[in-house]
């Protein structure tokens, strides 16, 4: 019986779920979003405010939320984090400098009350670049074993050669329906 | 519990409700909540706290929730700088939308959103609008050039937007072409050096007249007004122009018409006036501008405020549709007394008779305002039709048997300008004035009686009765009636002195001792002193003729006509007020004026008879950077005294000043008499010459320049007067000066402030003798520049010598013997000096008085030999040989000297120190 609610539920696509894409500016959040949305790469310009297209994956219905990463728009994040199901955070692998400071605003980020319930998503990005770091690396810089009480999972992804993403779209899809 | 339960709240409130809504799934809902936020914004209240989430809703497909979106955000980013950032990526996006309704949409906003630190996120996106391939957005791309200029005019010059929108001055589309115009003028108007940014040429104009006859109305007017801020290169230019754009008189928009007159007058100056062409030009500006007057009431005041600019410059376009001035009963008070103005301007000879009977028929209307200007308009239809003169002042004498109060009042000030103008004509008319005296209570009217008795003394058997009987309320008269009082009883009491000695005694006693009022005190000390010292000078000052007045006392200055005409079609024409009189933040902007005609070279010729060398004073004068090249120096040195006598030197100056009304006489010279007074106790000081006029009014646009030389304890000067004749202020003043024979250049900058119209400036400028040396001719020549807002003005002067002549011009009397010895007699020159007074003593302290230096005195038969010594600032040295006889007058004057060239100079000195 439930799995012919949840079937319907599926079909009428009941809520669109809201997921916002975060990470350091030029990490490919935009990219990733309409790689998402029209399943090519488009070119881009660095996002000064912040970009929103409903994204459908499978039979569920995204309103996905892509902003800014520049330091100066990373204080209006949190104009956009109530009512979050899901984050989606980018990481550029291959840029080690600034991993320190993408960890210091993943966990400022998961500090907010608002966010408390929201599912995280961590793309490890540009997985095609040489010498960028592995999954296991970005996992290790990020310090994501000391999350405790969130559901989440790490992905290695190449958005520009379009890698990664259905696994972790998938991944994420069933972890939202699942979590109703 | 604490009283912070009253600051906290259970309830949610409006803005939460709103908040919620904004963030709702449900477009429609969505959609609703922005309207709600609109309308509280609206009303007034603030929903500034709902920015994030209104701007959340800004990615929207639909085209009514996105305009209610931008809506809001033009409101306000301005209170949300920092967050308004988040819009810029949809800014961005919108302006490469497929819809060009939304671009265009998009790059509005942008332009009305000012907040500086998204305007550089805003040129990419502004740059391809630019250029799109909609004129749609092209044209609202092109005013937003402006509007960014106005943000960040460094941004618009560095991204090249200018030349973008010059571009778009060739654009296929007019209305393309019109707001590329548009913006161009209006940043031109607002660029910081007053100089226009973008110059038009031939090529842009042509495709600007070709636009012109294919956009909306409100596109011809900026085509228009940027024509009119366009000079043709020559007078072919300038009728085709004209040729071009006539057809635009035609047009049923006033302000199209207006703008067309505007070109047309301008380009107007440019041709000759006696062609056909400029003829038949001159009768196809009539008809327009007599349409206009049958338009609503506030559009015929504008047209005739304009009408009345026009009218002054050109007279001949109008003078044959006197009829449709008349004021009709049924006309707005505003519109009737615009009216009778032109009807003045437009009367002549021809039509006065028509003039006339209008004019008193309006005099019995129930309008007092109305009355009292048609009664005035009588007075001036009689100074300026002289033929028709008799007829008027007939009507006045009319018209003051009517004893209606305010009539007679305005008749007899109207009355006194036609005895000025017709003196010894209308006498006859006096005893009827007089008959009003008692019903008199406006203090013009008041005043101007005064004024006929007391020209009229002579003739009015008991004008001291009248006088008298004035006098007794003088303390509450009215300042201007008082001083006309004064100067009344004072011409009586110069033409009859028999019995009127108490009676001005009387009246300078209360002028000088119980009032308050400086003018009036000034000038009853003036008249006072004149009477004590010198009965006959007093004579000559106070009945002194008076300059004839003429109609044009009313017209308005020549320069601010031309700049007004160039304003023709906007606020500045209707309040008669050049645009920088009421505009902020525009004293920069730059003036406007008429092109001068080609092949007219009056101007130039004039002032070639003024400065002997033009082409190398232009020259020099050119390269000089005014205003900016004056080392600063500290405030000017205070003037120490001079040691004029008191009246001596006020009257020179009274008697020298330009003929004016005794009433205005005493104001501008009680500074320099003040200064006198004050100065009469000190020792005597060199002798400084009187000033002259430097510069006329007539040749300095109303500015006057009165000046002289002088040396005070080692410090040359220039003392200036400077004297605004013109009818508006003037300021930013600077002064410059050619190279001259010793290097004399002003040691600070100008700092006059702003002269106000009638105001007169002392100013003492102090110069130094470090400046560039050039050999001028004659030798003492020193060509000024002075600047100020109107225009540049030149004129030359001659430095008197003795002003350069050294403190430390002592030389010893060996020196003195080798040198004189030394000196080849080639280089000895001889003068005789007239009318020397006292003897050699005397002499000799004057002159050291001046730096000349006595080394020694002798006596060699029965004459007194005295030797004398100045060096100049340039160190050249002089010696002197002044050989006296006691009794008698003449002395001869020996020179020698390594620069002979100074002797004229030299001699000049010696004849004006010693016989003042």
């Amino acid at each position: 019986m439930g799995g012919l609610l949840s079937y319907f539920k599926g079909l009428f696509g009941a809520r669109e779920m809201r997921i916002l894409i975060l990470g350091l500016d030029g990490a490919g959040k935009t990219t990733i979003l309409y790689r998402l949305q029209v399943g090519e790469v488009v070119t881009t310009i660095p996002t000064i405010g912040f970009n929103v297209e409903q994204v459908q994956y499978k039979n569920l219905k995204f309103q996905v939320w892509d902003l800014g990463g520049q330091t100066s728009i990373r204080p209006y994040w949190r104009c956009y984090y109530s009512n979050t199901d899901a984050i989606i955070y980018v990481v550029d692998s291959a840029d080690k400098e600034r991993i320190g400071i993408s960890k210091d605003e993943l966990f400022h980020m998961l500090r907010e009350e608002e966010l408390q319930d929201a599912i995280l998503v961590v793309l490890a990005n540009k997985q095609d670049m040489a010498g960028c770091m592995s999954v296991a690396e970005v996992h290790q810089a990020l310090g994501l074993d000391a999350l405790k009480n969130r559901t989440f999972q790490i992905f290695k992804t190449s958005a520009t050669k379009g890698e990664g993403l259905d696994q972790a779209m998938d991944w994420l899809s069933n972890a939202l329906q699942s979590r109703k | 519990m604490t009283d912070s339960k009253y600051f906290t709240t259970t309830k949610k409130g409006e803005i939460f409700e709103l908040k919620s809504e904004l963030n709702s799934d449900k477009k429609e809902k969505k959609k609703e909540a922005v309207k709600k936020v609109i309308a509280s914004m609206t009303v007034g209240k603030d929903v500034s706290a709902l920015f994030p989430d209104v701007v959340n809703c800004m990615q929207t497909d639909n085209l009514e929730l996105k305009k209610l979106v931008y809506l809001y955000l033009m409101n306000y980013a301005k209170s949300q700088p920092d967050m308004a950032i988040m819009a810029v990526n949809t800014f961005v996006k919108d302006c490469e939308d497929p819809n060009p309704l939304i671009r265009a949409l998009a790059v509005r906003t942008m332009g009305c959103i000012r907040v500086d630190k998204i305007t550089e996120y805003l040129c990419e996106p502004l740059r391809k609008c630019l250029k799109d391939e909609d004129p749609y957005v092209r044209k609202t791309a092109a005013v937003c050039v402006a509007k960014l200029y106005d943000i960040s005019s460094s941004l618009v010059e560095d991204q090249g937007f200018l030349d973008q929108l010059k571009d778009l001055l060739s654009d296929s589309n007019p209305m393309v072409v019109a707001n590329a115009v548009a913006a161009l003028s209006e940043i031109n108007e607002s660029s910081p050096t007053g100089q226009p940014l973008v110059e038009l040429n031939t090529n842009t104009i042509n495709k600007l007249l070709t636009a012109l006859n294919e956009c909306t109305e409100w596109g011809q007017v900026f085509i228009l007004d940027s024509l009119a801020n366009y000079s043709p290169k020559d007078e072919r230019e300038a009728q085709s122009i004209c040729e071009r754009i006539t057809p635009r008189l035609a047009h049923a928009n006033a302000a199209v018409v207006l703008s067309t007159v505007k070109v047309l007058m301008k380009l107007m100056e440019m041709l000759s006036g006696d062609s056909d062409f400029c003829t038949t030009l001159s009768k196809k500006l009539a008809p327009p501008l007599v349409t206009l007057l049958s338009s609503e009431p506030e559009v015929q005041y504008v047209a005739l405020r304009n009408i009345n600019l026009i009218v002054q410059k050109r007279p001949d376009i109008l003078k044959h549709e006197m009829k449709v001035f008349f004021v009709k009963y049924n006309d707005p008070i505003y519109v009737k007394l615009e009216k009778l103005d032109i009807m003045i301007r437009l009367a002549s000879q021809a039509n006065i008779a028509q003039v006339l009977s209008e004019l008193k028929e309006y005099a019995t209307e129930v309008d007092v305002d109305f009355v009292r200007k048609a009664v005035r308009a009588i007075g001036r239809c009689a100074i300026k039709v002289e033929p028709s003169a008799e007829r008027c002042v007939s009507t006045l004498l009319d018209l003051i048997q009517t004893k209606v109060n305010y009539v007679v009042q305005e008749a007899i000030v109207v009355i006194k300008d036609i005895f000025r103008k017709y003196p010894n004509k209308y006498e006859s008319i006096i005893s009827t004035l007089c008959e009003n005296l008692d019903t008199l209570d406006e203090p013009e009217a008041r005043a101007s009686m005064v004024w006929i008795i007391g020209e009229y003394a002579e003739r009015i058997d008991n004008a001291d009765e009248l006088l008298d009987s004035f006098l007794e309320g003088f303390a509450d008269e009215n300042a201007q009636v008082q001083l006309q009082l004064l100067t009344a009883v004072v011409k009586l009491f110069l033409k009859r002195p028999a019995h009127t000695q108490a009676l001005v005694q009387h009246v300078l006693s209360l002028a000088t001792q119980d009032s308050d009022n400086p003018d009036l005190r000034d000038r009853g000390f003036i008249y006072w002193r004149l009477l004590s010292t010198d009965p006959a000078a007093a004579k000559e000052v106070v009945l002194a003729d008076k300059p004839l007045i003429s109609e044009e006392t009313d017209l308005l200055e020549p320069t601010l006509l031309d700049e007004l005409i160039c304003h023709i079609s906007s606020l500045a024409s209707v309040y008669h007020k050049p645009p920088t009189a009421f505009v902020e933040g525009r004293s920069a902007g730059i003036r406007k004026s008429l092109p001068a005609r080609q092949g007219s070279d009056d101007a130039v010729a004039q002032e070639a008879t003024v400065i002997p060398s033009q082409e190398t004073l232009i020259g020099d004068l050119l390269t000089m950077d005014i205003g900016a090249a004056v080392p600063a120096a500290g405030p000017p040195a205070q003037p120490a005294s001079t040691g004029i006598d008191l009246l001596g030197g006020g009257l020179d100056s009274l008697l020298g000043g330009p003929p004016t009304e005794p009433a205005s006489v005493a104001a501008p010279t009680t500074t320099g008499l003040l200064g006198d007074i004050f100065g009469l106790t000190t020792a005597p000081a060199m002798y400084t010459p009187p000033k002259t006029c430097w510069l006329p009014a007539e040749k300095g646009k109303g500015l006057e320049i009165w000046g002289t030389f002088s040396r005070r304890s080692g410090q040359i000067t220039m003392d200036l007067t400077f004297t605004n004749k013109a009818m508006q202020a003037m300021n930013n003043f600077a002064i410059q000066f050619n190279k001259n024979s010793f290097g004399v250049a002003p040691g600070a900058s100008l700092n006059l402030g702003v002269l106000q119209p009638g105001q007169s400036i002392e100013n003492n400028l102090p110069l130094t003798t470090n400046g560039p040396v050039q050999r001028m001719e004659p030798l003492m020549t020193l060509q000024v520049a002075i600047k100020n807002n109107v225009d540049i003005f030149y004129y030359a002067c001659q430095i008197p010598i003795q002003v350069l002549f050294c403190e430390d011009g002592q030389l010893d009397k060996r020196v003195f013997l080798t040198t004189w010895k030394d000196i080849p007699a080639a280089n000895e020159v001889q003068y005789t000096i007239h009318n020397i007074k006292g003897n050699a003593d005397a002499v000799a302290s004057k002159m050291t008085h001046n730096n000349i230096f006595t080394i020694a005195k002798r006596n060699v038969e029965g004459q007194d030999m005295l030797y004398q010594s100045l060096k100049l600032t340039n160190n050249i040295w002089v010696l002197l040989e002044l050989k006296l006889q006691p009794g008698v007058t003449n002395a001869t004057l020996s020179l020698k000297s390594r620069s002979v060239e100074v002797a004229a100079s030299v001699f000049q000195a010696y004849e004006s120190i010693l016989n003042n």
